[in-house]
């Protein structure tokens, strides 16, 4: 299972140790972490574990396995494909996208430059990600973000803490919207839908030379390894797609090119680090957003145990939900840890909040002039 | 007769020493300068194309002539097919095996492991001052073999007629 997510990135004796994994932890693995003689970790299923040299999983970490300098140099030579140079923009970043999707992200020295961080040097830590297509999870989710009356998707944002999904349900919403899996009875003649990826972090689709690795449906566009903003006017301007996805946005020029997308006519599919609806409202650049009433709906993902669940919210639930509530949670509990439910926190600044109240209204949006979408709507109830 | 073959056949024997001996003494700057060239074409690869280094070795290969060739078209094969090995260790192990198989020198080869250690491992930057610290240690190198080429490649020549005639003589 494990070797073939993860080709030859590892080598002995990592490797093998990685393959002896029991079997339910290499099935549900989620992050392999690497640091220079210190204990090596693997979280799966939304716990953490330590792992011996045998390949068996403890809870204490004297007795795992610390993989040493060799192994870390070889691993990052891997990673870079022998060449540091070659990724010095991705290091800037902090990560580095393998051939699969598997996004490694790095710990080490930064190297600075007139004071903003040039590179990494001295690399010591790894997280290496593991990106799986799970075909079918945006089965319960697509339905209740359609907009039946224009035979699209509502602007959509999914939100939630880092690690519960975001991207792996984007990419299974891209796949089922360009196939046309729409799990709706009053949508089942609509076809599919052209979607354009921005994949900024190759973590999408994975490209390798171009050509998607996941499966995203045949009506699909990739830019790949493009700066959100500009692939977001890229792709309006030359390839004509209905849906326009991205990965977490939150900088503002993000907003602007989707506001941009927002008035071409096209919908948005786009996700957002926030444990929740609150914090949306609290995160400068999506309240911004929000209030304008930018977004038809939001998805947010949360986890217990090992399953990952959604609730789909609209923009005006959302806005009454962030009105309401006096408190936001900051920061968000390791997902981890036990639930340890609302502790009274700080509170979101009262102008910010009352600005918030004042301004958020729901936005009729642009119909879609889409050939296809012209009888369905007549179809539909 | 036979003396006269077997003299003839001395003579000719200690002539081909002479030759190539010379033709090593010729063959040494040639192959520096190749290097040369190898290393100037890396050095693009690397700062205007962020090719990856297998790919920027294997097109090295492209542009020089064999023997030097095989040395990179070597390192970018193994470099391809064993997973795990470094770029250090894959350098010098195919610079050692195969340095015999050229004309070059102990101070060359020098030069590019210790060239060997750096690649691939840091910035784009540092790289380049790397290239360039050895291209210039590699001049340095064909400078002195040019010289050495004009010194003692006609005397090596002359040295093996010569020597083979002296043994002609005094066997006869």
């Amino acid at each position: 299972m494990l070797t073939l997510s993860l080709p030859d990135l590892f080598v002995q004796p990592l490797r093998g140790i990685l393959e002896r994994l029991p079997a339910h932890a290499g099935a549900t693995l989620e992050e392999i972490r690497i640091r220079e003689n210190r204990p090596l970790e693997i979280g799966y299923a939304g716990r953490h574990s330590f792992v011996q040299k045998d390949g068996t999983l403890t809870g204490d970490y004297r007795t795992a396995y610390a993989p040493g300098r060799d192994e870390c140099r070889a691993l990052l030579e891997r990673v870079t494909n022998h060449s540091l140079y070659a990724v010095e923009e991705e290091l800037r970043r902090g990560y580095v996208t393998v051939a699969g999707g598997h996004r490694i992200g790095l710990a080490g020295r930064t190297v600075l430059d007139h004071g903003a961080v040039a590179h990494l040097k001295d690399i010591a830590g790894f997280n290496v990600r593991i990106a799986r297509a799970r075909v079918g999870c945006a089965a319960a989710v697509l339905p209740g973000i359609l907009d039946l009356r224009a035979g699209t998707i509502q602007h959509t944002l999914i939100v939630s803490p880092p690690q519960q999904g975001k991207t792996t349900l984007l990419r299974d919403l891209v796949r089922s919207i360009s196939s046309g899996e729409w799990h709706h009875p009053a949508a089942s003649g609509w076809g599919g839908r052209k979607v354009g990826v921005v994949d900024e972090r190759s973590e999408i689709a994975a490209s390798e030379a171009g050509v998607p690795t996941f499966d995203l449906g045949p009506r699909c566009d990739v830019l790949d390894a493009c700066p959100k903003a500009e692939g977001i006017m890229m792709m309006v301007r030359s390839l004509s797609p209905e849906v326009v996805a991205v990965d977490e946005i939150g900088r503002p020029e993000d907003a602007d090119a989707l506001n941009e997308a927002l008035h071409a006519g096209v919908r948005v599919l786009a996700t957002a680090h926030a444990v929740g609806l609150a914090d949306v409202f609290a995160r400068p650049v999506l309240a911004r957003l929000a209030a304008e009433g930018v977004f038809g709906a939001y998805v947010v993902l949360s986890r217990s145990g090992g399953k990952v669940q959604h609730r789909i919210v609209t923009a005006e639930e959302a806005a009454r939900e962030a009105a309401g509530s006096s408190s936001g949670r900051t920061g968000s509990t390791p997902r981890d840890a036990s639930h340890l439910g609302n502790a009274p926190s700080v509170q979101v600044e009262p102008a910010l909040q009352a600005s918030a109240q004042v301004t958020i209204k729901a936005r009729s949006k642009p119909a879609i002039r889409s050939p296809a979408a012209v009888p369905a709507e007549r179809d539909s109830p | 007769m036979i003396k006269f073959a077997g003299a003839l056949l001395v003579l000719f024997a200690g002539t081909m020493i002479g030759y190539l001996q010379a033709a090593r003494f010729a063959a040494r700057p040639r192959q520096i300068r190749q290097l040369m060239h190898a290393l100037q074409r890396l050095e693009t690869e690397i700062q205007y194309g962020q090719t990856p280094l297998p790919e920027a070795i294997a097109r090295l290969a492209a542009v020089v002539l064999p023997p030097v060739s095989m040395l990179f078209s070597d390192i970018s094969k193994e470099l391809v097919k064993s997973a795990g090995i470094t770029v250090r260790e894959c350098w010098e192990r195919t610079l050692r095996e195969g340095w015999s198989t050229t004309a070059m020198k102990k101070p060359e080869q020098e030069a590019m492991l210790r060239l060997g250690s750096t690649l691939g491992g840091s910035g784009r930057e540092d790289q380049i001052k790397h290239i360039k610290l050895a291209m210039f240690q590699l001049q340095a190198e064909e400078t002195s073999a040019r010289d050495e080429q004009q010194r003692y490649e006609k005397m090596s020549r002359s040295l093996g007629v010569l020597g083979a005639a002296l043994v002609v003589i005094l066997m006869l």
